[in-house]
Protein backbone atom coordinates (compact mmCIF):
# COMPACT_ATOMS: atom_id res chain seq x y z
CA UNK A 1 0.00 0.00 0.00
CA UNK A 2 2.83 2.54 0.74
CA UNK A 3 4.58 1.62 -2.24
CA UNK A 4 1.70 2.24 -4.34
CA UNK A 5 0.62 5.42 -2.73
CA UNK A 6 4.64 6.32 -3.28
CA UNK A 7 4.46 5.57 -6.97
CA UNK A 8 1.19 7.95 -7.18
CA UNK A 9 3.13 10.67 -5.46
CA UNK A 10 5.71 10.62 -7.40
CA UNK A 11 3.56 10.47 -10.72
CA UNK A 12 1.75 13.41 -9.86
CA UNK A 13 4.65 14.83 -8.93
CA UNK A 14 6.17 14.50 -12.19
CA UNK A 15 2.43 14.97 -13.88
CA UNK A 16 2.29 18.60 -12.11
CA UNK A 17 5.72 19.76 -13.29
CA UNK A 18 6.05 18.27 -16.38
CA UNK A 19 4.99 21.65 -18.14
CA UNK A 20 6.59 24.09 -16.04
CA UNK A 21 9.00 24.94 -18.46
CA UNK A 22 7.09 24.79 -21.72
CA UNK A 23 3.97 26.79 -19.73
CA UNK A 24 6.34 29.26 -17.77
CA UNK A 25 9.03 29.59 -20.19
CA UNK A 26 8.80 28.85 -23.91
CA UNK A 27 5.09 31.22 -23.90
CA UNK A 28 6.89 34.47 -23.26
CA UNK A 29 10.39 33.72 -25.00
CA UNK A 30 8.14 32.45 -27.86
CA UNK A 31 7.08 36.29 -28.36
CA UNK A 32 10.77 37.46 -28.36
CA UNK A 33 12.68 37.92 -31.50
CA UNK A 34 15.65 35.78 -29.94
CA UNK A 35 15.60 31.85 -29.66
CA UNK A 36 15.80 30.46 -26.24
CA UNK A 37 18.50 28.70 -27.12
CA UNK A 38 20.90 31.50 -27.51
CA UNK A 39 20.50 31.92 -24.06
CA UNK A 40 21.18 28.30 -23.18
CA UNK A 41 24.77 28.78 -25.56
CA UNK A 42 25.64 32.14 -23.96
CA UNK A 43 25.33 30.49 -20.53
CA UNK A 44 27.36 27.30 -21.59
CA UNK A 45 30.08 29.31 -22.91
CA UNK A 46 30.36 30.96 -19.08
CA UNK A 47 29.51 28.48 -17.15
CA UNK A 48 30.36 25.36 -18.66
CA UNK A 49 28.93 22.38 -16.67
CA UNK A 50 25.00 21.56 -16.02
CA UNK A 51 25.36 22.45 -12.33
CA UNK A 52 26.97 26.10 -12.97
CA UNK A 53 24.90 27.06 -15.65
CA UNK A 54 21.58 25.81 -13.82
CA UNK A 55 23.23 27.84 -10.43
CA UNK A 56 23.67 30.88 -12.55
CA UNK A 57 20.10 30.66 -14.46
CA UNK A 58 18.37 30.08 -11.07
CA UNK A 59 20.28 33.30 -9.24
CA UNK A 60 19.20 34.83 -12.61
CA UNK A 61 15.63 34.27 -12.36
CA UNK A 62 14.86 34.95 -9.27
CA UNK A 63 16.80 38.39 -8.91
CA UNK A 64 17.11 39.15 -12.35
CA UNK A 65 19.43 42.79 -12.73
CA UNK A 66 21.42 44.01 -15.12
CA UNK A 67 24.54 43.07 -13.20
CA UNK A 68 24.34 39.69 -13.58
CA UNK A 69 22.42 39.25 -16.84
CA UNK A 70 24.29 37.23 -19.57
CA UNK A 71 23.13 38.76 -22.48
CA UNK A 72 24.82 41.95 -23.96
CA UNK A 73 24.09 45.49 -23.18
CA UNK A 74 22.41 46.04 -26.76
CA UNK A 75 19.89 43.27 -25.88
CA UNK A 76 19.52 44.97 -22.63
CA UNK A 77 18.59 48.50 -23.46
CA UNK A 78 16.23 46.97 -26.20
CA UNK A 79 13.81 44.46 -24.80
CA UNK A 80 14.97 45.12 -21.01
CA UNK A 81 15.35 43.26 -18.28
CA UNK A 82 12.91 40.14 -17.37
CA UNK A 83 10.88 40.22 -14.47
CA UNK A 84 11.51 38.62 -11.35
CA UNK A 85 10.18 34.45 -11.71
CA UNK A 86 6.93 34.18 -9.33
CA UNK A 87 7.32 30.25 -9.55
CA UNK A 88 8.97 28.39 -6.19
CA UNK A 89 12.27 27.17 -6.23
CA UNK A 90 11.06 23.83 -6.91
CA UNK A 91 9.58 24.25 -10.08
CA UNK A 92 12.48 26.83 -11.09
CA UNK A 93 15.03 23.78 -10.71
CA UNK A 94 12.52 21.33 -12.67
CA UNK A 95 11.84 23.57 -15.52
CA UNK A 96 16.23 24.23 -15.36
CA UNK A 97 16.30 20.70 -16.09
CA UNK A 98 14.19 20.32 -18.93
CA UNK A 99 16.20 23.36 -20.40
CA UNK A 100 19.15 21.91 -19.63
CA UNK A 101 17.81 17.88 -21.43
CA UNK A 102 16.71 20.14 -24.34
CA UNK A 103 19.43 21.81 -25.19
CA UNK A 104 22.68 20.33 -23.55
CA UNK A 105 25.99 18.58 -26.01
CA UNK A 106 26.01 15.47 -23.78
CA UNK A 107 25.02 12.67 -26.05
CA UNK A 108 24.37 14.68 -29.30
CA UNK A 109 28.18 15.18 -31.03
CA UNK A 110 29.10 12.78 -33.76
CA UNK B 1 82.55 -3.03 0.62
CA UNK B 2 79.48 -4.11 0.00
CA UNK B 3 77.56 -0.92 1.85
CA UNK B 4 80.01 1.02 -0.23
CA UNK B 5 78.56 -1.06 -3.37
CA UNK B 6 74.78 -0.16 -2.69
CA UNK B 7 75.71 3.52 -1.42
CA UNK B 8 77.30 4.01 -5.18
CA UNK B 9 74.53 2.30 -7.01
CA UNK B 10 72.16 4.33 -5.04
CA UNK B 11 74.13 7.74 -5.87
CA UNK B 12 74.12 6.61 -9.47
CA UNK B 13 71.27 5.55 -9.63
CA UNK B 14 69.47 9.21 -8.15
CA UNK B 15 71.55 11.00 -10.59
CA UNK B 16 70.35 8.72 -13.20
CA UNK B 17 66.75 9.52 -12.67
CA UNK B 18 67.16 13.25 -12.45
CA UNK B 19 69.20 13.13 -15.69
CA UNK B 20 65.84 11.17 -16.98
CA UNK B 21 63.13 13.63 -15.74
CA UNK B 22 65.27 16.35 -17.01
CA UNK B 23 65.42 14.97 -20.44
CA UNK B 24 61.29 13.94 -20.37
CA UNK B 25 60.60 17.59 -19.34
CA UNK B 26 62.99 18.95 -22.06
CA UNK B 27 60.88 16.86 -24.66
CA UNK B 28 57.77 17.34 -23.23
CA UNK B 29 58.71 21.68 -23.83
CA UNK B 30 59.02 20.73 -27.35
CA UNK B 31 56.24 18.86 -27.91
CA UNK B 32 54.62 21.52 -25.73
CA UNK B 33 54.65 24.32 -28.42
CA UNK B 34 53.09 21.62 -31.26
CA UNK B 35 50.54 21.12 -28.84
CA UNK B 36 49.76 24.35 -28.44
CA UNK B 37 49.26 24.74 -32.29
CA UNK B 38 46.50 22.17 -32.44
CA UNK B 39 45.33 23.35 -29.72
CA UNK B 40 44.59 26.57 -30.94
CA UNK B 41 42.93 25.12 -34.11
CA UNK B 42 41.00 22.76 -31.89
CA UNK B 43 39.66 25.13 -29.64
CA UNK B 44 38.76 27.33 -32.93
CA UNK B 45 36.52 24.54 -34.59
CA UNK B 46 34.90 24.04 -31.27
CA UNK B 47 34.00 27.78 -31.44
CA UNK B 48 32.72 27.05 -35.06
CA UNK B 49 30.87 23.70 -33.60
CA UNK B 50 29.16 25.81 -30.46
CA UNK B 51 28.10 28.76 -32.76
CA UNK B 52 26.23 26.71 -35.65
CA UNK B 53 25.77 23.57 -33.16
CA UNK B 54 21.84 23.69 -34.28
CA UNK B 55 23.25 23.12 -38.15
CA UNK B 56 25.80 20.42 -37.55
CA UNK B 57 27.38 18.27 -34.67
CA UNK B 58 30.13 16.84 -35.82
CA UNK B 59 33.07 16.86 -33.26
CA UNK B 60 35.93 17.88 -35.24
CA UNK B 61 38.81 15.10 -35.98
CA UNK B 62 41.90 15.82 -36.97
CA UNK B 63 44.56 13.04 -38.04
CA UNK B 64 47.48 14.67 -35.88
CA UNK B 65 45.82 13.81 -32.39
CA UNK B 66 43.24 12.84 -30.59
CA UNK B 67 41.11 14.82 -28.23
CA UNK B 68 38.61 15.22 -25.43
CA UNK B 69 36.28 17.97 -23.81
CA UNK B 70 35.11 17.97 -20.44
CA UNK B 71 33.19 20.55 -18.43
CA UNK B 72 33.96 22.68 -15.70
CA UNK B 73 32.71 19.47 -13.47
CA UNK B 74 35.01 17.43 -15.00
CA UNK B 75 32.75 15.25 -16.70
CA UNK B 76 33.63 14.23 -20.14
CA UNK B 77 31.58 15.56 -22.90
CA UNK B 78 33.32 14.24 -25.65
CA UNK B 79 36.38 12.00 -26.43
CA UNK B 80 38.41 10.37 -29.37
CA UNK B 81 41.66 9.62 -26.38
CA UNK B 82 43.01 5.91 -26.63
CA UNK B 83 44.52 6.32 -23.76
CA UNK B 84 41.89 6.62 -21.25
CA UNK B 85 43.99 7.52 -18.04
CA UNK B 86 43.62 11.47 -17.26
CA UNK B 87 44.62 14.25 -15.13
CA UNK B 88 43.56 17.39 -15.51
CA UNK B 89 45.44 19.53 -13.11
CA UNK B 90 48.66 18.92 -15.24
CA UNK B 91 49.74 20.62 -17.83
CA UNK B 92 51.24 18.23 -20.39
CA UNK B 93 52.18 14.21 -18.69
CA UNK B 94 53.09 11.56 -20.22
CA UNK B 95 50.59 8.08 -20.25
CA UNK B 96 50.24 4.44 -21.76
CA UNK B 97 52.36 5.75 -24.55
CA UNK B 98 50.73 8.94 -25.24
CA UNK B 99 52.06 12.64 -24.42
CA UNK B 100 48.42 14.79 -23.60
CA UNK B 101 48.46 18.45 -23.30
CA UNK B 102 45.43 20.14 -22.03
CA UNK B 103 44.42 23.79 -22.66
CA UNK B 104 41.55 25.53 -20.71
CA UNK B 105 40.15 28.07 -23.26
CA UNK B 106 38.83 31.69 -22.76
CA UNK B 107 35.33 30.77 -22.90
CA UNK B 108 34.08 27.39 -22.63
CA UNK B 109 32.79 26.55 -26.60
CA UNK B 110 30.04 23.71 -25.57
CA UNK B 111 30.87 23.59 -22.29
CA UNK B 112 34.29 22.49 -22.28
CA UNK B 113 36.72 24.11 -19.86
CA UNK B 114 39.31 21.13 -19.99
CA UNK B 115 40.42 21.04 -23.97
CA UNK B 116 42.61 17.55 -23.76
CA UNK B 117 45.07 17.00 -26.74
CA UNK B 118 46.51 13.41 -27.35
CA UNK B 119 49.97 12.55 -29.08
CA UNK B 120 51.65 9.57 -29.77
CA UNK B 121 54.83 9.66 -27.66
CA UNK B 122 58.17 10.00 -29.99
CA UNK B 123 60.46 6.74 -28.20
CA UNK B 124 63.47 7.99 -29.36
CA UNK B 125 64.27 10.15 -26.80
CA UNK B 126 63.74 7.26 -23.74
CA UNK B 127 66.11 4.76 -25.98
CA UNK B 128 68.41 7.70 -26.11
CA UNK B 129 68.42 8.34 -22.19
CA UNK B 130 68.55 4.52 -21.77
CA UNK B 131 71.52 3.86 -23.59
CA UNK B 132 72.85 6.96 -22.15
CA UNK B 133 72.49 6.22 -18.47
CA UNK B 134 73.63 2.21 -19.02
CA UNK B 135 76.57 3.56 -20.07
CA UNK B 136 76.71 6.34 -17.23
CA UNK B 137 75.98 3.48 -14.71
CA UNK B 138 78.56 0.86 -15.87
CA UNK B 139 81.34 3.51 -16.05
CA UNK B 140 80.63 5.59 -12.88
CA UNK B 141 80.11 2.28 -10.89
CA UNK B 142 83.37 0.89 -12.52
CA UNK B 143 84.95 4.23 -11.24
CA UNK B 144 83.84 4.59 -8.23
CA UNK B 145 84.60 0.32 -7.53
CA UNK B 146 88.34 1.02 -8.42
CA UNK B 147 88.65 4.38 -6.33
CA UNK B 148 86.13 2.59 -3.51
CA UNK B 149 88.36 0.10 -3.40
CA UNK B 150 92.38 1.33 -3.26
CA UNK B 151 90.47 3.79 -0.71
CA UNK B 152 89.49 1.28 1.70
CA UNK B 153 92.82 -0.69 1.07
CA UNK B 154 94.51 2.80 2.08
CA UNK B 155 92.60 3.34 5.27
CA UNK B 156 92.58 -0.77 6.37
CA UNK B 157 96.24 -0.31 6.12
CA UNK B 158 97.26 0.83 9.15
CA UNK B 159 94.27 -1.03 11.38
CA UNK B 160 95.67 -4.34 9.09
CA UNK B 161 98.83 -3.52 9.77
CA UNK B 162 98.37 -3.41 14.00
CA UNK B 163 95.90 -6.18 13.93
CA UNK B 164 98.63 -8.31 12.42
CA UNK B 165 100.99 -7.15 14.94
CA UNK B 166 98.75 -8.12 17.98
CA UNK B 167 98.37 -11.07 16.37
CA UNK B 168 102.36 -11.64 15.78
CA UNK B 169 103.15 -10.81 19.60
CA UNK B 170 99.95 -12.84 20.93
CA UNK B 171 101.37 -16.15 19.07
CA UNK B 172 105.41 -15.24 19.75
CA UNK B 173 103.97 -14.62 23.50
CA UNK B 174 102.31 -17.36 23.79
CA UNK B 175 105.11 -19.43 22.34
CA UNK B 176 107.74 -18.01 24.45
CA UNK B 177 105.63 -18.71 27.60
CA UNK B 178 105.05 -22.54 27.52
CA UNK B 179 108.50 -23.32 28.38
CA UNK B 180 109.00 -20.97 31.94
CA UNK B 181 105.88 -21.90 32.69
CA UNK B 182 105.86 -25.78 32.47
CA UNK B 183 109.41 -25.40 33.75
CA UNK B 184 107.82 -23.74 37.02
CA UNK B 185 104.54 -25.86 37.45
CA UNK B 186 106.81 -29.35 36.72
CA UNK B 187 109.54 -28.21 39.00
CA UNK B 188 106.91 -27.07 42.11
CA UNK B 189 104.90 -29.88 41.79
CA UNK B 190 108.60 -32.09 41.87
CA UNK B 191 108.73 -30.38 45.65
CA UNK B 192 107.11 -32.15 48.49
CA UNK B 193 105.48 -28.98 49.78
CA UNK B 194 103.92 -30.84 53.02
CA UNK B 195 106.76 -32.31 54.32
CA UNK B 196 108.81 -28.85 53.81
CA UNK B 197 109.95 -27.64 57.70
CA UNK B 198 109.71 -24.42 57.06
CA UNK B 199 106.55 -22.72 56.76
CA UNK B 200 107.25 -19.58 55.46
CA UNK B 201 108.83 -21.06 53.00
CA UNK B 202 105.44 -23.98 52.48
CA UNK B 203 103.12 -20.31 51.88
CA UNK B 204 106.38 -18.84 49.60
CA UNK B 205 105.97 -22.02 47.62
CA UNK B 206 102.41 -22.63 47.47
CA UNK B 207 102.19 -19.10 46.26
CA UNK B 208 104.49 -19.16 43.79
CA UNK B 209 102.46 -22.85 42.35
CA UNK B 210 99.16 -20.64 42.78
CA UNK B 211 100.39 -17.94 40.41
CA UNK B 212 102.42 -20.36 37.99
CA UNK B 213 98.66 -22.26 37.56
CA UNK B 214 97.14 -19.07 37.16
CA UNK B 215 99.35 -18.14 34.30
CA UNK B 216 99.14 -21.61 32.77
CA UNK B 217 95.60 -21.39 32.59
CA UNK B 218 95.27 -17.45 30.58
CA UNK B 219 98.11 -19.23 28.55
CA UNK B 220 95.95 -22.43 27.81
CA UNK B 221 93.14 -19.69 26.82
CA UNK B 222 94.90 -17.61 24.06
CA UNK B 223 97.13 -20.30 22.84
CA UNK B 224 93.29 -21.93 22.37
CA UNK B 225 91.66 -19.16 20.83
CA UNK B 226 95.28 -18.13 18.92
CA UNK B 227 95.44 -21.80 17.14
CA UNK B 228 91.34 -23.08 17.44
CA UNK B 229 90.96 -23.19 14.09
CA UNK B 230 94.47 -26.15 13.63
CA UNK B 231 93.76 -27.98 16.51
CA UNK B 232 92.14 -31.51 15.38
CA UNK B 233 90.01 -33.22 17.63
CA UNK B 234 91.07 -36.23 18.65
CA UNK B 235 87.96 -37.88 19.99
CA UNK B 236 88.22 -40.94 22.35
CA UNK B 237 85.70 -42.26 25.36
CA UNK B 238 87.37 -40.27 28.62
CA UNK B 239 86.76 -41.38 31.81
CA UNK B 240 85.23 -37.74 32.98
CA UNK B 241 85.25 -38.59 36.94
CA UNK B 242 89.07 -38.84 36.76
CA UNK B 243 89.71 -36.07 34.67
CA UNK B 244 87.40 -33.90 37.36
CA UNK B 245 89.32 -35.16 39.91
CA UNK B 246 92.55 -34.23 38.74
CA UNK B 247 91.53 -30.56 37.56
CA UNK B 248 89.95 -30.32 40.88
CA UNK B 249 93.46 -31.45 42.64
CA UNK B 250 94.74 -29.43 40.22
CA UNK B 251 92.95 -26.17 41.19
CA UNK B 252 93.24 -26.75 44.77
CA UNK B 253 96.26 -24.69 45.72
CA UNK B 254 94.12 -21.63 43.98
CA UNK B 255 91.00 -22.39 46.14
CA UNK B 256 93.23 -22.90 49.19
CA UNK B 257 94.27 -19.26 48.55
CA UNK B 258 91.00 -17.78 49.20
CA UNK B 259 90.40 -20.55 51.72
CA UNK B 260 87.82 -21.98 49.49
CA UNK B 261 86.47 -25.39 50.01
CA UNK B 262 85.81 -28.46 47.29
CA UNK B 263 82.32 -30.36 47.82
CA UNK B 264 83.16 -33.57 46.01
CA UNK B 265 79.73 -35.42 44.33
CA UNK B 266 81.51 -37.66 41.81
CA UNK B 267 79.89 -40.46 40.62
CA UNK B 268 82.83 -42.89 39.29
CA UNK B 269 83.51 -43.84 35.87
CA UNK B 270 81.40 -41.43 34.44
CA UNK B 271 82.20 -41.49 30.55
CA UNK B 272 81.92 -39.46 27.33
CA UNK B 273 82.97 -38.94 24.15
CA UNK B 274 85.39 -36.12 23.45
CA UNK B 275 88.77 -34.57 23.07
CA UNK B 276 90.66 -34.90 26.36
CA UNK B 277 91.97 -31.32 26.19
CA UNK B 278 88.61 -29.74 25.11
CA UNK B 279 86.95 -31.09 27.89
CA UNK B 280 89.85 -30.53 30.11
CA UNK B 281 89.85 -26.41 28.92
CA UNK B 282 85.96 -26.71 29.98
CA UNK B 283 86.01 -28.14 33.27
CA UNK B 284 89.30 -25.72 33.75
CA UNK B 285 87.17 -22.46 33.05
CA UNK B 286 84.50 -23.53 35.22
CA UNK B 287 86.50 -24.32 37.71
CA UNK B 288 88.44 -21.36 37.32
CA UNK B 289 85.35 -19.14 37.54
CA UNK B 290 83.86 -20.70 40.82
CA UNK B 291 87.52 -19.72 41.92
CA UNK B 292 87.62 -16.57 40.64
CA UNK B 293 84.11 -15.13 41.34
CA UNK B 294 83.46 -16.98 44.90
CA UNK B 295 83.47 -15.17 48.24
CA UNK B 296 86.35 -15.91 50.69
CA UNK B 297 85.75 -19.28 52.89
CA UNK B 298 83.18 -19.68 50.66
CA UNK B 299 82.71 -23.42 49.00
CA UNK B 300 82.16 -25.01 45.13
CA UNK B 301 80.34 -28.55 45.16
CA UNK B 302 80.90 -30.44 41.98
CA UNK B 303 77.97 -33.08 40.87
CA UNK B 304 79.39 -35.58 38.54
CA UNK B 305 76.46 -37.99 37.40
CA UNK B 306 75.90 -39.86 34.76
CA UNK B 307 75.77 -37.15 31.46
CA UNK B 308 75.57 -34.58 33.94
CA UNK B 309 77.68 -32.24 35.34
CA UNK B 310 77.27 -29.40 37.65
CA UNK B 311 79.80 -26.79 39.14
CA UNK B 312 78.05 -24.53 42.21
CA UNK B 313 79.68 -21.51 43.75
CA UNK B 314 78.79 -20.05 46.84
CA UNK B 315 79.84 -16.38 45.20
CA UNK B 316 78.38 -12.86 43.97
CA UNK B 317 75.70 -14.85 41.56
CA UNK B 318 74.74 -12.53 38.61
CA UNK B 319 71.98 -10.62 37.28
CA UNK B 320 69.46 -12.56 35.37
CA UNK B 321 69.40 -10.26 32.30
CA UNK B 322 73.23 -10.50 31.80
CA UNK B 323 73.31 -14.39 31.98
CA UNK B 324 72.23 -14.63 28.17
CA UNK B 325 75.71 -12.56 27.25
CA UNK B 326 77.85 -14.23 29.31
CA UNK B 327 79.33 -16.42 26.67
CA UNK B 328 80.11 -13.63 24.68
CA UNK B 329 83.85 -13.22 24.34
CA UNK B 330 85.30 -10.20 26.12
CA UNK B 331 82.27 -10.06 28.55
CA UNK B 332 83.08 -9.10 31.89
CA UNK B 333 80.85 -8.58 34.15
CA UNK B 334 82.86 -8.18 37.22
CA UNK B 335 85.73 -5.71 36.87
CA UNK B 336 87.28 -6.22 40.27
CA UNK B 337 88.31 -9.63 39.33
CA UNK B 338 91.32 -10.13 37.00
CA UNK B 339 90.83 -11.73 33.58
CA UNK B 340 89.85 -11.34 29.70
CA UNK B 341 86.66 -12.43 29.73
CA UNK B 342 87.61 -15.59 26.83
CA UNK B 343 87.13 -18.25 29.82
CA UNK B 344 83.25 -18.72 29.14
CA UNK B 345 83.77 -18.20 25.48
CA UNK B 346 85.65 -21.33 25.20
CA UNK B 347 83.55 -23.13 27.06
CA UNK B 348 80.87 -22.17 24.83
CA UNK B 349 82.35 -23.03 21.48
CA UNK B 350 83.83 -26.45 23.10
CA UNK B 351 80.03 -27.26 23.98
CA UNK B 352 78.34 -26.36 21.02
CA UNK B 353 80.69 -28.35 19.11
CA UNK B 354 80.56 -31.66 21.38
CA UNK B 355 76.61 -30.65 21.32
CA UNK B 356 76.86 -30.45 25.46
CA UNK B 357 73.56 -28.51 26.80
CA UNK B 358 75.06 -25.86 29.60
CA UNK B 359 72.23 -24.65 31.41
CA UNK B 360 73.20 -21.16 34.12
CA UNK B 361 71.46 -20.68 37.45
CA UNK B 362 72.21 -17.89 39.08
CA UNK B 363 71.26 -15.84 42.27
CA UNK B 364 72.87 -12.73 43.41
CA UNK B 365 74.53 -13.28 46.57
CA UNK B 366 74.08 -16.85 46.72
CA UNK B 367 75.60 -18.08 43.67
CA UNK B 368 76.09 -19.45 40.66
CA UNK B 369 75.27 -22.82 38.72
CA UNK B 370 76.90 -24.04 35.57
CA UNK B 371 74.96 -27.35 34.86
CA UNK B 372 76.53 -29.22 31.53
CA UNK B 373 74.14 -32.35 30.54
CA UNK B 374 75.15 -34.40 27.53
Amino acid sequence: MVKITLILALFLNSFLFANVYEKNCVTCHNKLPVSIDKYFYRYLLKYSSKRAVNAAMLKYLKNPSKDTTIMPDAFISRFGIKNKSTLSDEELKKALDEYWDIYKVFGKLK
Amino acid sequence: MTLYSVLCIVILLFISFLYYNFKKDLMLQNKRLILQEYSNDLISRLKDLHINFDKYKFYPRDERFNSAIYDSDRNLIFSTLISPKVKLDEITYTTNNYIHYIKEPESYYLGAKYVLLEIPEDKAWINDVRNKVTIFLICGFSIMFICGYFLLKLFLRPMRDSLHLLDRFIKDTTHELNTPISAIITNIEMIDIASLEDVKLQKKLKRIDTGAKTVSNIYQDLTYLALKNKIISKNEDLDLSKIVLNRIDYFKTLADVKKISFIKNINSGVKIFCDEKKIGKVVDNLLSNAIKYNKISGSIEVILENKKLIIKDSGKGIQKDKIPAMFERYARFDKSVGGFGIGLNIVYMITKEYNIDIKIKSELNIGTQMELTW
